[in-house]
């Protein structure tokens, strides 16, 4: 802890604030950064022993939406390694057909993306807040909310006497958004669009992780996977390099799995297990297990984004790109937007709905709510569609191998044996059917 | 697929065969070494408890919640025909309440503060 940051701590938290921020994340201490900046109070209540403690990451912290936090924060946060390459791999249970982008651009400053461990990373995202003046309260759950005439105007904590009031609450609660309910202001997620992940940290010395990623020292890949490493169900496999250590992990649509009655756990056993990614993870050690949910509802499942005394940020309003495995940027970019909506509304002493409305106005003009638009059919076009998942991996394999296998077939009589593969296995209809749903979900 | 196919030569019939979708594996996984990995502090009341336990034994031959938990926090104990709860070693992911037991008939709300699990990397 700096010196500015003890001193904080060392002032009595009061009891009344500005803003109260519900969870320590990405979402609620960019809102705290913001607030905090403007010389407003502000409290960032996280029921874990710090911000981080009980977040697991799922994808990569890029820099362009960070920076807009705390600029240059790549000089000195805990990041793992920028990322130069991203991988796309469509496995069979013995075969993998690979897609990768890789640009030098990438490993030059102010880079593009990092892999992070969350626990630390947001830790220190919450030591910026501190020095810039919000108050962390760590250990701490907020079990309901205050409510006068139907106006949100504090929370109350599981401490005792721990009530704590505040012009606005911003919900930052993650994924179960179990205040975001009780204020009425959305539904529980959805089986159909919420993904389960299950993710392990293996250790791995430095230079072998250099060697087995084909990478610079420092730089990092970041390896999507889907087909046969999901068991079939809809959802994807993901491979992160870290400094000494890699994340991988597995995350799968929960209705699929719950209609399969599935093992959770043993899809990552599963996954692992895969020839082609077995070899690159050859002898790492387990370091940590974790267990997630991600929201992949998008614009469809999201809740009310504000009502009177009351914002939503970040997971809580199901801000993910599903297809870009994309949420840490928009939890901050929603965050910030919060924290922006909260000191103009402070300058008029007016924090009803009205008032906050334009979070909504602002987010909408954002590429939050753009993206998460343009993609809102996805979570259910990849649901209704989960034959995608193993049938074009299986049929494009066998292709490939039927292809590049020597023997007395000529290409021509191979080329023939592929078509009619093709065809039996993907009738005409059903194939343009998939493409144009594809399209109409993704574009 | 077809074996009179008159573009190929005879002795050269064959047929690319779509890979088979293997079965899902076999050997049961034991969960403990890995939760071993997980510090947890863990609360003396728990989080997490079933509605109507009724339900279980009637209504679900699946019991559905033993295997979507990712951390197999739900065990069917088939002596006394109820779910037993190891909330110890809870990843407060929320599957249970999201539809990982279709019933809904399992309650869950987050530990008290400082309370559960702690993730040292996460």
């Amino acid at each position: 802890m700096n010196p500015a940051a003890r001193e904080t701590a060392a002032r009595a938290t009061p009891s009344r604030f500005d803003a109260i921020i519900v969870g320590g994340g990405p979402a609620g201490l960019a809102a705290a950064i913001t607030i905090a900046e403007a010389g407003l109070k502000v409290a960032v209540i996280e029921r874990g022993d710090w911000p981080g403690s009980k977040n697991v990451m799922g994808g990569l912290i890029y820099s362009h939406p960070t920076s807009q936090i705390v600029p240059d924060f790549w000089k000195e946060a805990p990041l793992e390694r920028h990322v130069v390459r991203r991988d796309m791999w469509m496995t069979t249970a013995d075969s993998t057909l690979k897609a990768s982008y890789e640009t030098t651009d990438f490993a030059l400053e102010p880079y593009n993306s990092f892999t992070v461990f969350r626990s630390r990373f947001d830790k220190w995202l919450a030591e910026q807040a501190r020095a810039r003046g919000a108050y962390i309260i760590n250990e701490t759950l907020v079990e309901d909310l205050l409510l006068e005439s139907g106006k949100v105007i504090g929370v109350r904590t599981g401490r005792p006497g721990g009530d704590l009031e505040g012009n606005v609450v911003i919900l930052a609660e993650g994924v179960n958004r179990f205040l975001t309910e009780k204020a009425g202001l959305g539904a529980k997620i959805r089986p159909a669009t919420v993904a389960l992940a299950v993710k392990e940290v293996l250790s791995l010395p430095k230079d072998r992780i250099e060697d087995r990623f084909n990478l610079e020292d420092g730089t990092g890949a970041a390896l999507e996977i889907v087909g046969d490493v999901t068991g079939g169900l809809p959802g994807t496999g993901f491979i992160y390099t870290n400094r000494d250590t890699i994340s991988i992990g597995v995350g799968v649509i929960l209705k699929g799995l719950v209609d399969k009655v599935g093992e959770s756990y043993e899809l990552l056993e599963r996954f692992k297990r895969q020839p082609q990614v077995k070899r690159l993870i050859d002898g790492a050690k387990p370091r940590e297990y974790a267990a997630h949910l991600i929201p992949e509802g998008g614009y469809r499942d999201m809740p009310q984004l504000y009502g009177d005394g009351v914002l939503v940020a970040g997971d809580a309003a199901g801000m993910v790109n599903a297809v870009f495995t994309e949420g840490a940027n928009l939890a901050l970019l929603s965050g910030r937007a919060a924290g922006e909506t909260v000191i103009r509304a402070g300058k008029t002493g007016n924090f009803s709905a009205h008032t906050l409305s334009w979070y909504g106005e602002r987010l909408e003009k954002s590429l939050v709510i753009k993206d998460l638009k343009q993609f809102e059919d996805a979570a259910p076009f990849l649901s209704s569609h989960a034959h995608m998942f193993n049938l074009y991996p299986e049929v494009a394999s066998a292709a490939m191998k039927e292809l590049l296998t020597v023997d007395s077939l000529s290409k021509a009589d191979k080329t023939r044996l592929i078509m009619r593969l093709f065809r039996s296995q993907v009738p005409t209809r059903r194939l343009v059917r998939d493409a144009y749903d594809a399209w109409r979900a993704i574009l | 697929m077809s074996e009179n196919n008159k573009e190929t030569p005879v002795n050269e019939r064959r047929s690319v065969e779509r890979e088979r979708v293997k079965p899902w594996p076999a050997p049961k996984l034991n969960i403990t070494a890995r939760l071993g990995l997980v510090k947890f502090i863990p609360d003396e009341k728990s989080h997490l408890s079933v509605i109507d336990p009724y339900v279980c034994r009637t209504r679900c031959p699946q019991k559905f919640c033993t295997h979507t938990c990712p951390a197999q926090v739900y065990r069917w104990e088939d002596e006394e025909k109820l779910i037993s709860i190891a909330f110890e070693g809870c990843l407060e992911c929320g599957t249970c309440r999201s539809g990982g037991c279709p019933w809904e008939n399992i309650e869950m709300s987050y530990p008290r503060g400082g309370f559960g699990v702690q993730y040292r990397l996460g």
